[in-house]
C-alpha cells in the first residue's frame, strides 16, 4: 500500500534482510503490539518535519520508507532490537515524534523506524537535588505538566514543547525560548543513559561534576541517533518561578539593541526569554505596538525569585536606555506568549505553493550584526525569496543564536530553489565564521556543510561513530557522517 | 452532514502535530499514524487517491475520540480535525470496508435499537394527560450499564410536578454514524423524529451528551430536524432548582466532590456552568476542580463508543485522567460515557443527577 508511493531519496544497502522473519524476531522482544509492518506505519514513520518532507508530500511522495516500525517500552528491549538489527544487517533510525527540521529522522536506506515513544515514563524525580529521570519518548508538553503539578519547571520551551520528545530534544541539542536563563538542553542534562548498536548500555551518574576523564554519555548530546539509542535521560529542574517581570524596548537599530543586550548579559542578568526582532518581524508580531514602529523590538521576560529579578529588570532598563530606546510596556511580552505556539501561516504558505523554512546559526557579539546583514542580503538575492527576516532569541555572554525565517515563491523547480536557498545562507554564515546550526540540528540536510563547518573534526567525529557503530547501522547518511548521495545531486 | 473540508484536513495534515500533546489518543497509542496530523495526512493520501482505502487504515482512522482536545491548541481556528475524520469515514469510505471491532455491535444497533443489545422494558412511562411538558429519551448507555439512572430522573421530575414521557426505543444513531453506517443513522433519526414529534412535548431532556450533539447538530443534516429544544439534564434541573420545585439539602458522607467535565459538554455545548451551578445549590458541598478542567477537560476515553471498540486502550486514557483528578468524597460527572469509564480502578463514580437525587431525597427518606 505504501510502496507506490515513490522514495525520492531512499538509498540502497546491499544486504537484502528477510524482514517477515525479522518481524517475528522483533515480535518475541517488544511484543505483537510493538513491531508493524503496516502501510499506515511506514508512511506515518517515513519523515519529519524538514519542509522538503513537507513538500514532498504535497505531491505525494515520501522520502523513504522504514520497513519495518518498533515501539520498544524498555531499555533491555532497545538493546535486544539494536543486536538483532546488527546481526542482520539492518539500519535502525531512532524516532521520537518527528518534529525534528532537517530530516533527522528519514530512514535514509529503509530498515527499523525505532519509535521511542512508549517508553515514557518518568522514572524518578528527586526533588533535594532538583532532577528529574525520564525516558526519552515522552512529549515535551507532558513532561513540563508532570513538573509543574509538583511544582518544579522543566524550564525547556522550544516552539516543539507539544510535539517533540525528551530524547529528541537531546539529541538534538535543542534551544528553548526560556534559554538565557535555563540553558539550552546541554545545559540542563545531568546525565543519560544509551545503547550502543552491540547491544551495550552506557550510562552517567547523576552527580553534579566529575572530573573522571570524558563524558561518554554526554557524547549522545546532538548525535542524533547516528551512535545509539538514548533510553534515560536526567534532566535539571527548578523550582515553580515564584514571580515573572515583562519588560520590551524599541531601538532605531539592529545593532543599539544588541549593544544593549551585550551589556545586560555581560553584566550578570538572566532573563528567561531574550528575543530581538528585526524590524519586518516587529511589524509582523507587533502590529500594535506603536513605539516599536519602524523599529527593533526587544522583549524580555524575567522570572524566578521576585527580588533577583526587579534588579535585573533595572539592569535591563539602564542598557536600554543608554542605547536610546523606548519602552513598550509588558503588553509585546503578553502577546507574545499568547502567540508562540501558533504557526498557522507556514501551513497556509506551503499550500498556497511556497517554500517556507527557518535556519538558525550562532555567532559571538562582535559578528552579531554584520551576520545578519550577510545572510539576509545572500538569501534575498536568490531568485524566488520574497521574505528573509530575523531575529536573535538565545543570548550567552559570548554571543547570540539569530534566526532566520524564510518564504520562497520559486518559478522553478522547488528542490532546486530550496538547495540554492540554503547554499546562500550557509556560505554566507561560513564565510563569517558563524557555526551554521545553533538547535535544530543537522540531520540529513545539514550534512551538506558539515566537513566546512567541522573540518579536521569531522574526521575525529567519524571515528567515534565507526567504534561505537562499526557496521554503520545507526541513522545512517546523517550528521554528514556518510555520503547522502541521492540528496546531494 | 457537509462534505469533507479537503483544504482544513490539508492543513492539519502538514502541520507538525501541535495539539498532539493534548489528544488522549496520541498519548495512549504512542503511535505516529494515530496521532492527529498522522490521521489527517493518511486521509489526505485517501483523499488524493494516493492510498486504497482497507480495514486496517479505517481503524487508523476511527482512533479519535471526538473530544476536541486538539482544538484546545490548534493554530487553525476553524479546523475540527474529529469531524473532517468522521466525514472521511461515513462519506469517503467505500460501503463494505467497516471497523472490524464495530460489526457486531452495528448488528445489535440494527436488531434491537442499541449496540448493548436487547434493551431493558418497562420504561415508567407516566400516565398521559394531555401533551407532556417533557420528552425524556433515554440513552442506551445508561440504559445498558446504569439502569438507574432512568428512574432517578423520573422520580425527580415527579417531584418538581412536571409533567414527562419517555422515550427509549431507539438509539440516537451517533453510534452508527461513528462506525460508518450513515444509512442507518438516517434511518434512527427518522424514526426517533416521528416519535417525538408525536409525542407533543414542549422540550426533549437527555442526560447524554452523544446523543445531544447527533440530535442537535446531526438531525438537522439528515433530513429530521427536531422542533423543539434539546436540553440537558443539568441545565433543566438547575431551572427548577431556581424555580424552587426542586430543594436540595445536604448530602450525608459527601463534603467534597471533585467534579469532570465532559468534553463534548464543555468544548461542543459550552455547558460548563450549569453543572457547577447546580453543584453548588447543594448545601455544605465544597467543589474541588479537576487540572485541567472546565473547556479544558480531558476525554475519559468513553468517546466515539471506545468502550466497545477499543476497550482496553479506553480504560488506560479513563485511568490516566482519573490520576489528573484530586481525590475527594465523591467524583461526579454528567455523561454515561465518562460515568461508566472512570469506574476504570473500582472508583464510585456518580452521574450529576444521582447526586441530585440523593441531595433532593435524602432527607425525606430519613
Ligand atoms: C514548529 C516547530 C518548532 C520548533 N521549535 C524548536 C525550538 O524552539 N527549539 C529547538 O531546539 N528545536 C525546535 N524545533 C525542532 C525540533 O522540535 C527539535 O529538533 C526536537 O528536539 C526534535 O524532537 P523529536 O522528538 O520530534 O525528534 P525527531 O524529529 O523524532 O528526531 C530528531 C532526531 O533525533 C533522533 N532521536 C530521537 N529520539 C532519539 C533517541 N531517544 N535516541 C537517539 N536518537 C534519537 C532521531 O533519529 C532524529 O535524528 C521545532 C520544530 C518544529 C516543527
Ligand atoms: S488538529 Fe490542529 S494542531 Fe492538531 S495536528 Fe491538526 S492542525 Fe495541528
Ligand atoms: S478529537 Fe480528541 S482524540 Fe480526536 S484527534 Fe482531537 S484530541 Fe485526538
Amino acid at each position: 500500500m505504501a510502496d507506490h508511493l515513490s522514495k525520492v531519496i531512499q538509498e540502497e544497502r546491499p544486504s537484502r534482510p528477510d524482514y517477515a522473519s525479522l518481524a517475528k524476531q522483533l515480535a518475541a522482544i517488544v511484543g505483537s503490539d510493538g513491531v508493524s509492518a503496516d502501510g499506515a506505519d511506514r508512511l506515518a514513520n517515513c519523515r519529519d518535519y524538514w519542509p522538503m518532507g513537507t513538500l514532498w508530500f504535497l505531491e505525494g511522495k515520501s522520502p523513504a520508507l522504514p520497513d519495518l516500525v518498533v515501539w520498544p517500552r524498555r531499555t533491555a528491549e532497545v538493546a535486544a532490537v539494536l543486536k538483532l538489527a546488527v546481526e542482520n544487517d539492518v539500519p535502525v533510525t531512532p524516532y521520537g515524534e518527528g518534529s525534528g527540521a532537517l530530516g533527522g529522522a528519514i530512514p535514509l536506506q529503509g530498515g527499523i523506524a525505532l519509535d521511542l515513544k512508549r517508553m515514557n515514563r518518568v522514572l524518578k524525580l528527586d526533588r533535594d537535588n532538583l532532577m528529574v529521570t525520564v525516558q526519552p519518548g515522552m512529549n515535551g508538553a507532558r513532561y513540563e505538566e508532570y513538573l509543574n503539578r509538583r511544582g518544579f519547571t522543566g524550564g525547556h520551551f522550544p516552539q516543539s514543547l507539544r510535539c517533540s520528545t525528551v530524547g529528541g530534544w537531546v539529541a538534538c541539542r535543542a534551544a528553548g525560548t526560556f534559554s538565557t536563563r535555563y540553558g539550552k538542553i546541554e545545559d540542563m542534562l545531568v546525565s543519560l543513559e544509551a545503547v550502543l548498536p552491540d547491544g551495550t548500555i552506557v550510562h552517567g551518574r547523576d552527580l553534579p561534576r566529575t572530573s573522571t576523564g570524558p563524558r561518554v554519555d554526554h557524547l549522545f548530546l546532538g548525535s542524533e541517533g547516528t551512535l545509539g539509542v538514548i533510553t534515560a535521560v536526567t534532566l535539571r529542574i527548578w523550582p515553580y518561578p515564584a514571580a515573572r517581570i515583562y519588560r520590551s524596548y524599541a531601538f532605531e537599530t539592529i545593532e543599539q539593541a544588541l549593544e544593549a543586550i551585550r551589556r545586560l548579559i555581560q553584566a550578570g542578568a538572566r532573563p528567561a526569554v531574550v528575543r530581538l526582532y528585526d524590524s519586518a518581524e516587529t511589524a509582523h508580531h507587533f502590529p500594535e505596538c506603536k513605539e516599536a514602529a519602524g523599529r527593533a523590538l526587544l522583549i524580555l521576560l524575567f522570572e524566578g525569585d521576585g527580588g533577583i529579578i526587579a534588579a535585573e529588570a533595572g539592569l535591563a532598563a539602564g542598557c536600554a536606555g543608554e542605547q536610546g530606546a523606548l519602552p513598550a510596556g509588558s503588553e509585546p511580552v503578553e502577546r507574545w506568549l499568547k502567540t508562540r505556539f501558533d504557526i498557522g501561516i507556514s501551513s497556509a504558505l506551503f499550500r498556497q505553493g511556497a517554500v517556507v523554512d527557518t535556519i538558525e546559526v550562532s555567532t559571538n557579539w562582535t559578528n552579531a550584526a554584520p551576520l545578519y546583514h550577510a545572510m539576509q542580503k545572500a538569501m534575498l538575492a536568490v531568485e524566488g525569496t520574497v521574505l528573509a527576516s530575523g531575529h536573535y532569541s538565545h543570548v550567552y555572554p559570548e554571543g547570540t543564536a539569530l534566526y532566520l525565517t524564510l518564504i520562497g515563491f520559486p518559478s522553478g523547480d522547488k528542490e532546486q530553489y530550496y538547495k540554492r536557498l540554503w547554499g546562500a545562507a550557509m556560505e554566507s554564515c561560513l564565510a563569517l565564521g558563524g557555526a551554521i546550526s545553533h538547535h535544530h540540528g543537522v540531520g540529513l540536510h545539514r550534512g551538506l556543510w558539515m566537513a566546512q563547518e567541522h573540518g579536521t573534526t569531522l574526521e575525529a567525529l567519524r571515528l567515534i561513530k565507526r567504534a561505537f557503530d562499526p557496521q554503520g547501522i545507526m541513522n545512517p547518511g546523517k550528521l554528514g557522517l556518510e555520503e547522502a548521495a541521492k540528496w546531494r545531486q | 452532514m457537509a462534505a469533507v473540508n479537503g483544504e482544513r484536513l490539508l492543513d492539519c495534515a502538514i502541520c507538525p502535530n501541535m495539539c498532539r500533546c493534548e489528544c488522549p489518543v496520541d498519548q495512549e497509542w504512542r503511535r505516529e499514524a494515530s496521532s492527529p496530523a498522522g490521521k489527517a495526512r493518511l486521509a489526505h493520501l485517501l483523499l488524493e487517491g494516493r492510498l486504497e482505502w482497507d480495514s486496517a487504515l479505517l481503524e487508523v482512522l476511527s482512533t479519535c475520540l471526538g473530544c476536541r482536545g486538539c482544538q484546545l491548541l490548534c493554530p487553525f481556528p476553524g479546523l475540527d480535525l474529529s469531524r473532517e475524520l468522521l466525514r472521511v469515514r461515513t462519506e469517503v469510505c467505500p460501503a463494505g470496508i467497516t471497523l472490524p471491532a464495530a460489526v457486531p455491535y452495528l448488528n445489535n444497533l440494527k436488531k434491537f435499537g442499541s449496540p448493548y443489545g436487547a434493551r431493558r422494558s418497562g420504561s415508567a412511562s407516566r400516565e398521559r394527560q394531555g401533551r407532556p411538558e417533557v420528552l425524556y429519551f433515554v440513552n442506551c448507555t445508561a440504559q445498558a450499564n446504569n439502569p438507574r439512572m432512568q428512574q432517578l430522573t423520573l422520580e425527580l421530575l415527579g417531584a418538581a410536578g412536571v409533567s414527562y414521557e419517555v422515550l427509549d426505543q431507539y438509539c440516537c444513531g451517533y453510534p452508527a454514524q461513528i462506525w460508518g453506517d450513515l444509512d442507518l443513522a438516517r434511518q434512527l433519526a427518522e424514526e426517533n423524529a416521528a416519535r417525538i414529534a408525536g409525542s407533543g412535548a414542549s422540550l426533549l431532556l437527555t442526560d447524554c451528551p452523544e446523543c445531544w450533539h447527533t440530535f442537535t447538530e446531526c438531525y438537522p443534516c439528515w433530513g429530521s430536524e427536531l422542533e423543539l429544544p434539546v436540553i440537558d439534564t443539568a441545565t433543566y434541573f438547575l431551572e427548577l432548582v431556581r424555580q424552587k420545585r426542586l430543594k436540595p439539602g445536604p448530602v450525608k458522607e459527601i463534603g467534597r466532590i471533585t467534579y469532570h467535565d465532559p468534553c463534548i459538554w464543555a468544548r461542543v455545548a459550552d455547558k460548563c456552568e450549569a453543572p457547577r451551578e447546580l453543584l453548588q445549590s447543594i448545601p455544605a458541598l465544597e467543589l474541588e476542580e479537576a487540572r485541567p478542567g472546565g473547556q479544558e477537560t480531558r476525554c475519559c476515553g468513553g468517546g466515539a463508543m471506545f468502550q466497545l471498540t477499543f476497550p482496553e486502550r479506553s480504560a488506560r486514557i479513563a485511568r490516566r485522567r482519573l490520576s489528573e483528578l484530586p481525590p475527594s468524597d465523591a467524583l461526579v460527572t454528567s455523561c454515561p460515557f465518562c460515568r461508566e469509564n472512570l469506574q476504570a480502578d473500582g472508583a464510585e463514580v456518580l452521574d450529576l443527577v444521582e447526586l441530585l437525587s440523593r441531595a433532593v431525597f435524602q432527607e425525606k427518606d430519613e
